[in-house]
């Protein structure tokens, strides 16, 4: 029966028919994977050797565009972990995930100063998943810049620069200055007071040029200050522009690696002679791209996502997020993000002083005396003489270190300028800290760490119960500071209130009294006397000793919301009353630690 | 086993791991955004609590308990129960107030609050020329939405804070008396207000005697509470200060008044 359908419709014996439909499946798969069959690719995911010549794990890096890009193998010492520590790769992947959750977070943000901030609170409590892709896209982009100096420092300790990757290690000059270019427009981005003043500075420096500083800030900015025009230029550089230029930097910078002069050996496998023949073999072996290294490549993408969830799971990381943008309110401390601390430090420096400092001494012999502050800008000079000659001083390196070893012993005054300048760039980031070189008035130091602009701050991590608990003692929520330490003494002794945290626990722990509250306020008293102590407040009237009073008041504003306002009173040195105070507004549900 | 082997494995494990965090993130989701939206509610109110201390005390008062004679309560049932009713507003009461804020009011609607005279009350939105940006006159709504729950008494209501009262002395009851009345949304005195509407008060003392013949320093403050138009300062237009005051006072409050009045003897 069987038989006289195939016959009657013509159809081959099974075996044929199979043959042919395997045949079928095959081809598809050749195409897909331009050129590998089922045979071989199980042969490579096996770790077996190539099941048809010419090998056809090399074809795929001809016929295929995605694989064109790579190299066909790496020398196996080239590949070691200890000489790359895969750091340009990972460059490469943090811009791949920028890349991708930058699109994104493209489809909720709007540029507009009235509603980019709005846009971002929207991700943050109305888009699913939203609050991660704008973590890991933050992340990501601290990420990028990290490994672009460390990847940076890998190939200059190595000798990378040299011969025939001079011009990539040109290119990677460049990218280091797109990469530092993609995370600052991004800064400004969210309209928040952190990424709007940090900007409002960090794009102030322009304006320091000669002649054409103002000019050059109006075309940065869009406007004397930063506003609707100046948020649309940062975007669309965000966006556009400088994505693309880096596609093709990194391209460029990359092809280099691939197709002209591969990854370097370890200088050491490559100089010394006096390795045996074996080893040497062993070590210049050739480590496939297919399976070997896209195994590899594939491996460190799972272990790069992973990381980076983990980091974000376990809360070690989170995307800052400060109040809306105020272009009338200065907030106190102006802080640009870690990698630009170096920058933020370098323009502390004040070369007219420093100059002074030498020839004033010296002229001072002959009664004269130079004043070089009109002369010498330090913004201009700092901000936009300086750099542009590190950069200059950077892309030099290959030109300027003409020794033809790569070997570490070999160039002892290159590794000690390397790392000379790690320690200048640490020591200019921790100039750069909004503490380092910039006196604040202890009153206003110790009331606004109370709550500062970033993070928590000690305010906030008091439980509402322990402020509402400190309006019903006897003070009245009206504590004042006093020189006698009173340590253990608790605010509110008969308050005892079910933390938040113990809300659904079986037997519940009570809190005596308000722990947090009077911890917070012991602090306040302590800082501020000690700064008097310290003669932060002067000395008083005619010298007749500090005299200052501070008094730290809680009051109930709404059934939940509480009103406190710090305040600290002192007498000057002509005897006139000077105070100062904040206030702050702290809502039941608002952000606290839990 | 081969390292491309191992990484395939181990590759593998990574890939679960992460699945297994981003399906942990999925199941809290929900309640993340909802709590996210809370948090975010709650901090809109305390931006707007310093909003309305920066701009809206002088006329509301303080604590948004209103100021005789000059503008409404707007934590008291006056505002939330009936109020957009009686003005005949069709939408939401929060939709109300935030319009309300924007444009200010030219004239008031109730002429027992007289406000700033003309507007009553001044624009708040940058939009039309005011101080505020939407997001901040959206703040400062949310402040006083906020105080609806103890309006109507759905919560215990929150005392206004006590206004420091030396009530031993006239002058200190005069002083209280000055606040209560709302005297400081028109006139600076040092240490109390700096409004500007009316002429500052600082040295009244001195000047009232020579203001009009015939009259005492004491006389003459009685006469321009009582009478403001009797005699008008340089620079001040009529009708400006309420003509009311005669009438909602005790003799008493005047006297203390007087007496705190006859204490500022310093420019
Ligand atoms: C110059 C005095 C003045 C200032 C300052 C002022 N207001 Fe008013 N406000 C008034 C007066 C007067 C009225 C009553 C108008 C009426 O009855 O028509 C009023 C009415 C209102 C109303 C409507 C209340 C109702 O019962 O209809 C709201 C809401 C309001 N003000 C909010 C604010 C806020 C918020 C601020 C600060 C940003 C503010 N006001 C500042 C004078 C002022
Ligand atoms: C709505 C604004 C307003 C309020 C509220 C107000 N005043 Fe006046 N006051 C004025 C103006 C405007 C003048 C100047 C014009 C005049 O003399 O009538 C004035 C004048 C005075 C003067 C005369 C000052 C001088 O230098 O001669 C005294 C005294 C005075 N006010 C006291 C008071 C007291 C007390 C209160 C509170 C019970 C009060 N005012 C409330 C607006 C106000
Ligand atoms: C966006 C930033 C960058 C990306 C994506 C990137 C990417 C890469 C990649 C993938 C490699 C292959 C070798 C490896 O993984 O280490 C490489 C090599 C190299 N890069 Fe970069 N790079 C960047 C920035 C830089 C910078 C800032 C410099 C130096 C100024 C630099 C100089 C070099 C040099 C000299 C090599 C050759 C190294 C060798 O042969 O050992 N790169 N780059």
């Amino acid at each position: 029966m069987l038989n006289t359908l195939r016959q009657r419709f013509n159809i081959p014996p099974r075996d044929e028919l199979r043959a042919w439909f395997m045949q079928m499946i095959d081809d598809r798969v050749r195409i897909i994977t331009a050129g590998l069959s089922i045979k071989e690719l199980r042969a490579v995911f096996r770790g077996d050797p190539p099941t048809e010549k010419p090998n056809p794990r090399y074809k795929v890096i001809t016929t295929s565009f995605v694989a064109h890009l790579r190299p066909r193998y790496y020398q196996q010492a080239a590949t070691w972990f200890t000489h790359t520590f895969r750091l340009g790769w990972f460059t490469t992947f943090f811009f791949v995930v920028e890349t991708i959750t930058g699109v994104v977070l493209m489809v909720y943000y709007i540029p507009f100063p009235d509603q980019a901030y709005g846009s971002i609170l929207e991700i943050e409590s109305n888009v699913w998943f939203g609050e991660l892709m704008r973590d890991i896209h933050r992340l990501g982009a601290e990420g990028m810049v990290l490994f672009t100096w460390l990847h940076m420092f890998r190939t200059y300790f190595t000798g990378s620069y040299k011969g025939p990757r001079s011009f990539t290690w040109l290119t990677g000059v460049v990218l280091l200055f797109i990469t530092a270019w993609l995370s600052f427009t991004g800064y400004l981005l969210t309209w928040d007071q952190l990424g709007y003043w940090a900007i409002t500075v960090g794009s102030s420096i322009t304006e320091s040029g000669p002649v054409v500083g103002p000019a050059m800030n109006i075309l940065l900015r869009g406007a004397p200050d930063i506003g609707t025009g100046g948020l649309l230029r940062f975007y669309l550089q965000h966006v556009i522009l400088f994505p693309l230029i880096a596609i093709l930097v990194i391209s460029i910078h990359y092809y280099k690696v691939s197709r002209e002069h591969s990854i370097s050996l370890p200088a050491w496998v490559e100089e010394r002679d006096d390795i045996p023949a074996d080893e040497k073999k062993k070590h210049t072996r050739r480590i496939d791209l297919i399976p070997d290294l896209l195994t590899h490549e594939l491996f460190l993408v799972c272990v790069g996502i992973f990381a980076m969830l983990a980091i974000l799971y376990f809360d070690l990381f989170n995307s800052p997020l400060e109040t809306p943008a105020n272009p009338q309110q200065t907030p106190l401390d102006t802080k640009a993000p870690w990698y630009f601390w170096w920058l933020q430090g370098m323009l502390k420096i004040e070369p007219a002083k420093i100059l002074e400092g030498f020839i004033n001494p010296v002229i001072g012999i002959f009664g004269a005396e130079v004043q070089l502050g009109r002369l010498l800008d330090s913004k201009f000079i700092m901000g936009l003489v300086i750099p542009p000659l590190l950069v200059g001083l950077l892309a030099a390196v290959p030109y300027i270190d003409r020794n033809p070893s790569r070997m570490a012993k070999n160039r002892p005054f290159a590794i000690a300028w390397g790392i000379a300048w790690i320690f200048i760039l640490l020591a200019l980031s921790y100039m750069g800290l909004p503490e380092f070189g910039i006196e604040t008035a202890p009153a206003t130091r110790v009331i606004q760490d109370l709550a500062p602009e970033e993070g928590l701050g000690p305010l906030r991590e008091i439980p509402f119960d322990e402020l509402m608990g400190a309006v019903e003692t006897e003070a009245e929520g009206s504590f004042i500071v006093s020189r006698e330490h009173l340590y253990g003494r608790d605010l509110c002794p008969d308050l005892a209130y079910i933390p938040e945290s113990e809300e659904d626990s079986d037997d519940p722990q009570a809190v005596i009294g308000c722990p947090h509250l009077t911890e917070v306020f012991y602090q306040f008293n302590d800082r501020l006397i000690e700064a008097e102590e310290e003669g932060g407040f002067g000395t008083g009237l005619n010298g007749a000793g500090p005299q200052m009073e501070a008094v730290f008041i809680i009051q109930q504003w709404a059934h939940n919301l509480i009103r406190v306002q710090p305040t600290v009173e002192w007498i000057d040195e002509d005897g006139n009353l000077q105070e100062y105070h904040q206030i702050y507004f702290l809502h039941e549900e608002g952000r606290r630690e839990h | 086993m081969k390292r491309v082997q191992l990484e395939i494995i181990l590759g593998t494990l990574f890939v679960f791991l992460s699945a297994l965090i981003l399906i942990s993130y999925a199941t809290q989701e929900t309640s993340r955004l909802a709590e996210y939206e809370v948090a975010q509610e709650a901090e809109l109110i305390e931006f707007g609590a310093s909003i309305y201390e920066n701009n809206c005390t002088s006329c509301h008062g303080d604590f948004a308990q209103g100021i005789a004679g000059i503008a409404p309560c707007l934590r008291c049932e006056e505002l939330f129960d009936g109020r957009i009713e009686a003005i005949g507003w069709e939408g939401e009461l929060e939709d109300y107030i935030v319009s309300v804020v924007t444009t200010g009011r030219q004239v008031s609607t109730r002429a027992e609050y007289f406000g700033g005279g003309s507007p009553a009350m001044p624009t708040w939105s940058e939009k039309f020329g005011g101080p505020l940006r939407d997001d901040q006159v959206r703040a400062v709504s949310a402040y006083i939405m906020n105080f609806q729950a103890e309006a109507l008494g759905e919560v215990a209501a929150v005392p206004p804070p006590p206004i420091a009262i030396d009530s031993s002395t006239p002058e200190g009851l005069g002083r209280a008396q000055f606040v209560i009345s709302g005297c400081t949304a028109c006139h600076a005195v040092s240490g109390v207000s700096e409004a500007t509407i009316g002429p500052s008060l600082n040295g009244i003392a001195t000047r009232a005697e020579t203001r009009v013949e015939g009259l005492s320093a004491a006389e003459y403050i009685l006469e321009s509470i009582i009478d403001p138009n009797a005699y008008l300062v340089e620079g001040y237009g009529a009708d400006i200060m309420l003509q009311t005051f005669g009438e909602s006072m005790a003799e008493e409050d005047f006297n203390n008044l007087i007496a705190y009045l006859l204490t500022l003897t310093e420019e």
